[in-house]
């Protein structure tokens, strides 16, 4: 009884196109905006970095992935605004779940997710990723790693879009797109019923506009 | 009506509906925190006075206009008070509204952020949002106030917390405010920095992170910190702390509140030299001949020397010397081992630079606490302030805050010299005769001079004991002139005796009998012979030899293996030449260190030990009082614990302690100890302040911990004083089922009697000094070239070369300018030292810092004659 109906599920099914699964990975689908994929540790235009090893990242991670150390800038030749840099920062992503509260916690926007999940290692120790592969470069865009498999612009709006929360957290904000520039991308094109909030200074950058057709698109 | 209320002790206030009982006068901040309810502050310590600074407590109360302070109100009969109505509430607001007008809010990378009192008390307390959008006031970031302390202006919010406990604590006012209004900051004084040895509290105490300390900066997270109590080992005062750390690295030691002990402070060279547990310089692996070896050919090198010496020479041809650095088990062990096991008493924990064991463990005893209500503080010691720092602000706080009046031995001037009472005025060498002339004025006798004869009035017009700070005053003269003072104190009906030995947990090592003639728990060689022969199978036949002895007898060829556990003689023997010459001579060193020190550089056996918060046990202080110290960190390299090595070398040796873990060692200690009867594991683990020696006088004193027996505190607030949670109330030993009995069935089986001095000392004579020459006095000081000052990289550079102090009439007759170098010759030798012109030092004397680097005094002072003399020659 129970197996003819659960044929009978497949048996309809058979013949209709209307297929769901791809036949990863031949094909590949295309993500989502706000997909939670590898990390990068974001740069101000000025070429500074934007962590100032707070350990507020490693605090909240409910993995335990994230190492931080801070350190005392060099007055002379600083890493970072500020007093204090992100000396030492690692993320282990054999444990990494990707939930981007580091993303969240982090104060100054210098931890955000690119869009990348087609990454493997051959050894536990190759799946700690330093500072040196989680900085972004000279062009403020996700360092591609020979073991990544990285596909056209996953790396594109890697900043504040994935934030889930409004700034401070404050209600106020709902609907409201209130990030601060970011390196290489302006300010995001508002997603659906959003408005741009005109506290915000728009970011003029030389990359706006050879991304401006992504920008566009809202479809998530 | 009158009459009733004036016999009540009591007053009854409302606090929020709440009747609470208190003591007339208590500030109401207090009373309402001892009642559960938590008034938020930011300048009220309970360690010093109020001063309503911050005006953060702000409370109504009935009958008075406007929202008083609770920190400055004291409490009164009928009063009637309120902590949170709306009005409190809108002027709590105001206030925090006000504080952080100008606070920067650079909690990322404030080292205050996650455990800051402002975060906490704004999130509490607070407004939602700040009205003040304009430019707050800019300073420049951290400045450094000192070497170990940096200064954020910016965040400070004005509580005066720092510059009250400069001034009123330390006695250094070295930061205060400068500037008014909007301007207002903490500053030191241009070209003098904040250079304090008690500056690193001021950084536990900031309710913000202003004040931060150059060694914690940036190493840590707050939240990711873990944290466990213990004891500072880096004195003999053993105060209490919380040791942090963050990735099996020590970060921080904070101060925790135990008031027999340290009331919440520490000093810096014990807040900061957790360093040196992490120094690059440890040996991590032993070595034998020099080279790299396992642990088993290293135990069986050292086991074949000393089966060697003792087959051939005999027990005593072995000498051990040290044991004062590790835990009361490892001298335990040690004791056992050299005792029991090798079978020689040629064993000292003291390196030349104390006082005879047999005064230390034989005298009243007096606890810190005592200082409290003294009828007197009676100092004959080297400087506290340099030795035993927090033992210093005790002494400073009974003298100026309750009193208590001080009487001073001492030959040099000192940190306490401006708070003493009576200056006796002794010359370097003869305190043991003022002590008797202030003895026999005190006896009854008339006085033999004045100042003597004011002491004797203002002890006799005071109740309480008479508490005698016994310490070595001069490691120039030999420790006679300290025991004869002793002597002649001792014999007063009153006086109580507070060791000043400096060293770790030399009053442990000493209480386990790491001292000729001594066995654990404070019995004589003689009387606990039987006993200990049970226990242990052997003890020795005779009294062996202290330290001066053993390096006489090292050099005479008599000793042929020395072991060093922990000891560096070469740098801390006041008598270097004797030193030397003992190490060149002697057949075998075996050694056990940490470190490769200049003693040790030859040693044939190199065994790594393990230090502070890499040992769990317990340690004993200057008081006698048995407290735990926790492990934190494992140990670094291959290191092991001391007792562990010592139970390694016994079993190697035929002799099985059958010993394997510290609490075993506890109860075995406890078990054949006299002094330690009726301790117990349990005991030790559930006492809070832990327990002073002999257990059984003092179980009645001990304060239960409420929350078990474990370490791991958790603090929310570190600038508070941190407390172990204990129950107020003393609680009967049987109300902890382990301790049901105290037993002291020791004492009575073997008719053993703890030992006691007799008081008998040879009679001395005090060599006359000739008319050019200075009688000198050599003191320790606190950053001396010492190993933890040594391998801390934040204390390295706070040690100065030591100067000589004269007066300005000798330098005057010498014809050298202060400031200039000069060669100051001795009988023993010369050296090449700075000369400066002092107040306070009487002519005909000088004072010199001992360097514990092997240079400097050590090369004067002659360990055989009872003083030193020195003749003064310019260099140009």
């Amino acid at each position: 009884m129970g197996l003819a109906k659960g044929f009978g599920v497949t048996l309809r099914q058979m013949g209709k196109k209307k297929r769901v699964t791809v036949p990863y990975p031949e094909e590949k689908r295309a993500k989502p905006q706000r997909l939670h994929g590898r990390h990068v540790l974001n740069r101000y235009e000025d070429g500074m970095e934007k962590c100032i090893g707070c350990e507020l990242c490693a605090g909240v991670c409910p993995a335990k992935c994230i190492y931080v150390r801070g350190g005392d800038n060099p007055p002379d030749n600083p890493v970072s605004p500020g007093e204090r840099f992100g000396f030492t920062y690692e993320i282990n992503y054999l444990r990494c779940i990707h939930c981007d509260l580091c993303v969240e916690a982090c104060p100054t926007q210098a931890i955000t997710e690119t869009k990348l999940f087609e990454f493997s290692f051959a050894n536990r120790q190759d799946a700690i990723y330093t500072k040196n592969e989680l900085l972004v470069g000279d062009d403020g865009r996700a360092k591609r790693m020979p073991w990544e498999y990285w596909r056209g612009d996953e790396d594109d709006h890697t900043s504040a879009w994935m934030r889930a929360t409004s700034s401070s957290g404050r209600s106020d904000y709902e609907g409201r797109v209130n990030w601060s520039g970011e390196l290489g991308f302006g300010v995001r094109a508002p997603e659906d019923g959003q408005t741009v909030d005109s506290n915000i200074a728009l970011a003029p950058t030389h990359a706006t506009e050879s991304h401006n057709g992504h920008n566009a698109k809202a479809d998530h | 009506m009158t009459a009733v209320n004036e016999a009540k002790t009591t007053v009854t206030v409302t606090i929020d509906g709440k009747s609470i009982e208190a003591r007339p006068g208590e500030l109401l901040i207090k009373v309402a925190q001892d009642n559960g309810i938590y008034i938020p502050r930011f300048c009220w310590h309970e360690r010093m006075k109020p001063v309503g600074m911050c005006r953060m407590c702000l409370v109504e109360v009935d009958g008075i206009r406007g929202f008083p302070p609770a920190c400055t109100m004291p409490v009164s009969e009928a009063m009637v008070c309120h902590t949170d109505t709306d009005s409190v509430k809108a002027a709590q607001d105001g206030v925090l509204e006000l504080l952080l007008i100008n606070h920067p809010l650079d909690c990322p990378v404030c080292d205050r952020g996650g455990e800051c009192p402002l975060q906490d008390t704004t999130l509490a307390f607070g407004p939602v949002e700040s009205r003040f959008v304009e430019e707050k006031r800019h300073f420049e970031k951290p400045i450094a106030i000192s070497d170990l302390v940096l200064l954020d202006r910016e965040r400070c919010i004005q509580c005066a917390r720092c510059t009250r406990f400069a001034d009123e604590i330390a006695g250094d006012p070295l930061i205060s405010f400068v500037d008014r209004g909007d301007h207002t900051q903490v500053l030191n004084f241009p070209d003098d920095p904040f250079s304090s040895y008690f500056s690193g509290n001021v950084v536990q105490i900031c309710p913000v992170g202003a004040l931060t300390a150059k060694p914690y900066r940036f190493k840590a997270r707050p939240w990711d910190l873990a944290t466990v109590e213990t004891s500072c080992t880096t004195c003999a005062v053993h105060c209490r702390g919380a040791v942090q750390s963050s990735s099996n690295q020590i970060v921080r030691l904070l101060g925790v509140d135990s008031e027999p002990v340290n009331q919440g402070w520490l000093c810096d060279k014990g807040r900061f030299g957790y360093e040196h547990v992490h120094s690059a310089a440890r040996v991590l692996t032993p070595r034998v001949g020099g080279r790299e070896a396992s642990w088993p050919q290293a135990l069986d090198a050292a086991v074949a020397e000393l089966k060697s010496a003792k087959n051939l020479h005999g027990g005593g041809a072995i000498a051990m010397i040290g044991g004062a650095s590790g835990t009361n088990e490892s001298a335990y062990a040690w004791a056992r081992l050299t005792k029991g096991v090798i079978g020689t008493d040629n064993v000292d924990a003291q390196l030349g630079d104390g006082i005879a064991a047999e005064v230390v463990l034989g005298s009243d005893r007096a606890q810190i606490s005592d200082l409290d209500n003294a009828a007197a503080i009676v100092l004959c010691a080297g400087d506290l302030k340099e030795e035993l720092p927090v033992l210093f602000l005790r002494v400073k706080r009974a003298a100026l805050e309750l009193g208590v009046p001080l009487v001073d031995l001492s030959a040099a001037p000192h940190g306490l010299s401006k708070y003493v009472t009576h200056a006796l005025g002794a010359a370097p060498g003869e305190q043991g005769l003022v002590a008797e002339q202030l003895a026999s004025a005190i006896g009854g006798a008339t006085p033999a001079n004045e100042t003597i004869a004011a002491a004797t009035r203002s002890i006799g017009s005071r109740e309480g004991n008479i508490v005698v700070i016994l310490g070595r005053t001069s490691l120039a003269e030999r420790d006679d002139t300290v025991v004869s003072a002793a002597a002649a104190l001792g014999a007063l009906p009153r006086v109580r005796f507070l060791s000043a030995l400096r060293r770790s947990n030399v009053h442990g090592a000493l209480e386990a009998g790491l001292a000729p003639g001594f066995l654990p728990g404070r019995v004589s060689l003689d009387s606990g012979r039987v006993h200990f022969t049970s226990n242990w199978g052997s003890v020795p036949a005779e009294r062996g030899l202290g330290t001066e002895g053993i390096l006489r007898a090292c050099a005479e060829g008599k000793i042929h293996v020395l072991v060093l556990v922990g000891a560096d003689p070469l740098a801390d023997f006041p008598d270097r030449s004797l030193a030397k010459q003992a190490l060149d001579t002697v057949g075998v060193v075996i050694a056990i260190d940490a470190f490769e020190t200049p003693s040790n550089r030859r040693a044939k056996v190199f065994m790594p030990c393990t230090l502070w918060a890499e040992q769990g046990g317990t340690v004993t202080n200057l008081e006698g009082r048995v407290q735990r110290v926790s492990r934190k960190v494992s140990a670094s390299g291959l290191a092991l614990d001391d007792w562990r090595i010592a139970s390694e070398l016994a079993q190697r040796m035929g002799s099985d302690f059958d010993l394997e873990t510290v609490d075993e060692i506890t109860e075995e200690f406890s078990r054949v100890a006299p002094a330690w009867a009726g301790a117990s594991t349990a005991t030790i683990r559930n006492a809070r302040d832990g327990v002073v020696l002999p257990f059984a006088d003092h179980l009645g004193e001990v304060v239960f911990r409420r929350g078990g027996s474990s370490l791991d505190i958790e603090y929310s607030l570190s600038w508070e004083p941190i407390r172990a949670d204990g129950d107020d109330v003393a609680v009967e030993a049987s109300d902890v089922d382990e301790t049901a009995e105290i037993d002291r069935t020791i004492a009575t089986e073997d008719a053993l009697t703890l030992f006691v001095w007799d008081r008998v000392v040879a009679p001395r004579s005090i060599p006359q000094r000739d008319a050019y020459a200075l009688r000198v006095n050599v003191g320790r000081k606190l950053y001396d070239g010492g190993r933890i000052v040594a391998e801390s990289p934040s204390l390295v550079g706070l040690k100065k070369a030591p100067t000589m102090l004269v007066s300005s009439a000798d330098a005057a007759r010498l014809g050298v300018l202060s400031g200039e170098s000069v060669k100051a010759t001795s009988s023993r030798g010369s050296i090449t030292v700075e000369l400066k012109a002092a107040r306070g030092i009487a002519p005909g004397t000088a004072s010199l810092g001992f360097s514990a680097d092997g240079t400097g005094a050590s090369e004067l002072i002659d360990a055989s004659v009872s003083v030193t003399d020195i003749r003064v020659e310019t260099l140009r």
